[in-house]
């Protein structure tokens, strides 16, 4: 038997480690935590709601408190944003279930990291989740819907000032593809616009990522 | 005080101190006679003495400063060597002075604030990329695996009724090839040797089914090179004889043993040698060499045929790659052989590649580590 047992993870000090690493620009400090939380778990909600989302709203706070400037706000999305790529080898490879979601950001909209984390949570539960990208015309994504036929699309949109266009594009998906469900979702919907929104058929707001979770797992269809 | 002079003093200060601009008060001489502390902190700690000439970066002609400094009210796109060890394009204005010149410059914020946002941009865009390609990468390997297990249900099941074919035709020949006028017995042996390409086709299909999915298990033990070579002999003489080719073999240490699957190893063989056959005309020498560097064997397979261009030699090994010269003797083949060579010398840990400088034929070789 083999003596030596590595410590236990400290998920505190990783994630402090990991915020300080986006608040000084440090990549590879940031890449080191990142990858200790990979280790320490398979599952990706656990580690885009506990590591990144939370480094990320605490990087937001402390803009909105004149700590930091924009440019180090910027910044600290771009480097959890290129992290995320770390889970692909293992993500891509997980079994399919034959499901396909289509995932975009509205016009306009330049914040796109939640969109991508939502797209690879369908992907750790077997669905292929295709990514637009950020400040994406309707056009494209309907082009996408007619393409992979999914079996459901989501909207992100991130602002108040965003919600007409995710409005717009959700009612002309409802138009063009009568039932093809639509999940919105998105930091804007913490605060307005989810009634709004609902009032469109057959469309539904997600709080966060664990609703989106349990909203995938019971569209997944189990052996 | 003045509102003025409080409003004068305060904006002093602030450029001195806190602003994100650069003011040099220069001498006659066109020399830093004061600096701010932006200055400073940008151009290093030792500016008061330094000819201004000396701050700007040119990597062509030297600037012609005191023409510069005449120029009021223009804004100069000058370079500068900033302390962070990069060049920095600064936008400078001069003032006149009693006794020299006030030099103010700034980062251009607009074009920093464009800069920026096409970074992210690109950064957005360039993950995106890297997500597609891994799904992109995913769904081809899927397909792959869905070719894989087509080809290999297809074969398994084309297999059966092709020797039924092949056993029931060498029946009929053997039995009942005397009463056969002889251009009918000539068209059933046209069809056993049909049946005889198509099984090693299916043949090829199977193997290259089980070795891409991963199933490819090497049944290893310790095995001579003679043990190896005994067990192919025999049907590369017979090639060989068929085609009049000149065949040698030349193993060193031969009793030597390496741990590997001999069944397997036997085939690549027969695949490399058989091809060097396949590609000789009669008289044409082929040679199938051993021998060990350190603890790995080394083979190689040689032939006088035509040669293998650069552009085929990249495709030869790649499965459907079609790259296969034309075989003297109208031979047949899937061009998979080179293939599944490849991939069982790779499951073995070893290296399979073809030398064929132009004129000179084609050498293939590969190596297999000694010890796993």
């Amino acid at each position: 038997m083999n003596g030596a047992s590595s410590p236990p993870f400290d998920r505190e000090g990783a994630y402090r480690q990991y915020l300080e690493g986006l608040l000084t620009g440090n990549r590879q400090q940031c890449r080191d935590c990142f990858e200790q939380w990979l280790e320490a778990t398979p599952d990706l909600l656990t580690i885009y709601e506990g590591l990144v989302m939370r480094a990320l709203y605490e990087v937001g706070e402390q803009w909105e408190h004149g700590k930091i400037s924009v440019a180090t706000e910027h910044l600290a999305t771009a480097i959890s944003e290129t992290l995320l790529n770390l889970t692909y080898p293992r993500l891509f490879a997980r079994p399919r279930v034959g499901r396909s979601a289509v995932i975009s950001c509205v016009a306009n909209e330049y914040h796109q990291i939640g969109g991508r984390m939502v797209a690879d949570l369908f992907e750790q539960h077997g669905w292929r989740g295709y990514f637009l990208g950020a400040d994406t015309r309707v056009s494209e994504a309907l082009a996408l819907i007619s393409e992979k036929r999914p079996e459901v699309v989501a909207l992100s949109v991130s602002t108040v000032a965003g919600l007409p266009r995710l409005i717009e594009a959700a009612t002309e998906i409802r138009r063009l593809f009568p039932n093809l469900p639509i999940l919105a979702g998105g930091q804007v919907f913490r605060w307005s616009g989810r009634e709004e929104v609902e009032q469109i058929p057959n469309v539904r707001c997600l709080a966060g990522l664990g609703e989106l979770e349990a909203w995938i797992k019971g569209a997944t269809p189990h052996d | 005080m003045t509102e003025d002079a409080a409003v004068a003093g305060a904006m002093r200060a602030y450029v001195e101190e806190t602003a994100p601009v650069l003011a040099l008060r220069l001498d006659a001489r066109h020399r830093v006679a004061e600096a701010n502390a932006e200055a400073h902190r940008v151009l290093g700690a030792h500016l008061p003495g330094r000819a201004f000439e000396e701050l700007i970066v040119d990597f062509t002609r030297p600037r012609d400063v005191p023409a510069l400094l005449r120029q009021e009210g223009v804004v100069h796109r000058l370079n500068v060597a900033t302390t962070t060890g990069t060049p920095e394009t600064i936008g400078f204005r001069f003032f006149p002075l009693t006794a020299g010149t006030l030099a103010l410059g700034s980062l251009d914020f607009r074009e920093q604030q464009s800069l920026r946002e096409q970074v992210l941009g690109l950064n957005r865009e360039l993950n995106n990329l890297t997500r597609q390609l891994h799904q992109a990468n995913a769904e081809l390997r899927e397909l792959n695996q869905l070719k894989n297990q087509f080809l290999g249900m297809a074969a398994h099941d084309l297999r059966k009724p092709i020797g039924v074919i092949m056993t029931y035709g060498e029946l009929v020949l053997d039995e009942a090839g005397k009463e056969l006028a002889p251009p009918h017995r000539e068209f059933l042996r046209t069809c056993l040797r049909a049946a005889t390409g198509m099984r090693q086709v299916i043949d090829d299909f199977l193997d290259l089914s089980v070795i891409e999915s991963g199933q490819l298990r090497l049944d290893a033990a310790a095995v001579s090179v003679a043990e190896i070579l005994t067990g192919i002999e025999p049907m590369i003489r017979l090639l060989a004889e068929k085609k009049r080719v000149v065949l040698a073999v030349d193993a060193a240490e031969p009793a030597r043993k390496l741990r590997v699957d001999a069944g397997k190893i036997e085939q690549v063989l027969l695949n490399l040698v058989g091809n060097a056959i396949e590609h000789s005309v009669a008289s044409q020498h082929v040679e199938l060499a051993t021998r060990w560097e350190g603890p790995s064997l080394a083979v190689s397979v040689r032939d006088e045929g035509p040669g293998i261009g650069p552009g085929q030699q990249a495709r030869l090994f790649k499965a459907f790659g079609r790259a296969g010269g034309k075989k003297t003797g109208g031979e047949r083949s899937t061009g998979l052989g080179l293939t599944i060579a490849r991939l069982i010398v790779e499951a073995h840990g070893g290296r399979i590649w073809v030398e064929s400088p132009p004129g000179q034929g084609a050498t293939f070789r590969f190596t297999l580590p000694g010890q796993r």
